[in-house]
């Protein structure tokens, strides 16, 4: 900054990290970097005059990233979404419109990429989650900068269940599903609960069983003529005539 | 057309209040209804709260209102811990660097004697950003504000600006705090 004039005067220097108060001498008067770390207005008062500046960011170092959600179902629209905001080592908001390169995989595929400009610190993007299940990375990149999150791609909602009935030793009816898999080839997470339904003249039996290994299977009460169904959740599988030697 | 509506709701909310209000302290006296002339709570700030254009998430009512109480509140702590030279005030508004930022400034400022006295003649805000998961919103932010840059009781210099600034906000327990305000150039 320069002070027209010769001898002592006090600055004063109102910033929005701090503020200060200190002799100097009219002429030249330097301002440390460790006096504007915060990006904003700083006004300097010398001999009860006053001047305003204001102190931009410095390069982007650190990018913060919301991955959302942290779960979600494999091949489904718009259900990824991340936001970057970019900040320089002083913890102010990077505000020149910056490139991010976002990405979002599971090793081993192609996964999806988009370059988002930054506007007002913040760049977002939306995407569809992969169709292969498992964690996928989800990175924010800026020049050198990069942050990762990972997004856990899960298999979405079972799809065309197939079962197969048979008689057990006891007389009851033996269901036991094929492999369950979501409608990408995604196995279905053990644990989750398969319903077997068999409706015949005494009435309707229901059994929940969950998924082990990929299958699901269960006994449903003896009969002679019933009408077998399979569901997972909102999803039906085959239904199955019981009964004449079937 | 959010705007309006939460305004509407603002009036609805103060509304309701003052009847209640009215209502508790006519059972106080005894079931006699008088009129009574009530003011509420001196108006926020915020002459402006704009948030048609938040993305990618669009701003619940109820969360514009606690936004536009909150963001009026930390404005209101930050002008008296700035005047007061008391920190403390800022703990229920801001947080992290913003926090950490105004802290500085604070003690920066007490320890020269020093103090800014800022009479807020009202804001313009437009919410910018809200995130999916509601994690994280940015608004801009067009103060009016008159400062007093002081030595003691001494003013060295006062000016009137139109501020605009940056603000990112999150979401603590029961509020949201300010936890970016970052003063943009004109321009």
């Amino acid at each position: 900054m320069q002070a027209p004039g010769s001898g002592d005067a006090t600055l004063y220097l109102f910033g929005p990290g701090g503020a200060s108060k200190r002799a100097v001498q009219h002429g030249a008067i330097s301002l440390s970097a460790d006096e504007l770390r915060v990006a904003g207005r700083y006004t300097a008062i010398l001999d009860g005059s006053s001047t305003s500046f204001f102190v931009t960011a410095a390069p982007l170092q650190k990018i913060s990233f919301i991955a959302h959600p942290s779960r979600v179902p494999a091949a489904a629209n718009g259900a990824v979404l991340g936001a970057a905001f970019l900040f320089d080592r002083y913890q102010n908001l990077v505000l020149a419109p910056t490139a991010v390169d976002f990405r979002l995989g599971v090793e081993g595929t192609a996964g999806e990429e988009r370059k988002v400009t930054s506007q007002d610190g913040v760049a977002w993007v939306q995407f569809n989650s992969g169709r292969r299940g498992g964690p996928a990375q989800f990175t924010a990149t800026s020049g050198n900068v990069q942050t990762r999150r990972v997004v856990q791609q899960v298999a979405a909602d079972p799809c065309g269940i197939r079962m197969k009935a048979s008689r057990a030793s006891d007389g009851n009816i033996l269901v036991e599903t094929a492999p369950i898999q979501d409608c990408s080839g995604n196995a279905v997470p053990d644990g989750t609960i398969v319903t077997f339904t068999s409706v015949d003249a005494a009435g309707r039996s229901t059994v929940d069983a969950r998924i082990k290994r990929g299958y699901a299977k269960a006994e449903l009460p003896a009969s002679t003529s019933a009408t077998l169904s399979v569901a997972a959740g909102v999803v039906l599988g085959n239904e199955i005539r019981w009964g004449g030697g079937e | 057309m959010n705007r309006m509506a939460s305004n509407r709701h603002l009036e609805e909310f103060r509304g309701k209040g003052l009847r209640i209000a009215a209502l508790s302290l006519a059972v106080l006296l005894g079931g006699a209804w008088n009129p009574i002339i009530m003011h509420a709570a001196p108006p926020a700030p915020l002459q402006l709260f704009d948030a048609a254009s938040a993305a990618p998430r669009p701003l619940e009512d109820a969360t514009a209102l606690a936004i536009q109480r909150d963001y009026a509140h930390a404005w209101r702590s930050l002008v008296s811990a700035l005047d007061e030279n008391r920190a403390g005030l800022l703990d229920e508004n801001f947080t992290g660097s913003a926090h950490q930022q105004w802290q500085n400034a604070i003690h920066t400022q007490q320890q020269n004697g020093l103090s800014r006295h800022i009479i807020d003649h009202g804001h313009q805000v437009h919410v910018r950003f809200y995130s999916v998961d509601g994690s994280a919103l940015e608004i801009t932010d067009t103060a009016d504000l008159e400062i007093q840059y002081r030595e003691g009781s001494k003013v060295l210099t006062s000016e009137r600006v139109q501020a605009h600034y940056l603000v990112l906000l999150t979401p603590a327990e029961n509020s949201w705090k300010v936890r970016a305000l970052q003063e943009l150039p004109p321009g």
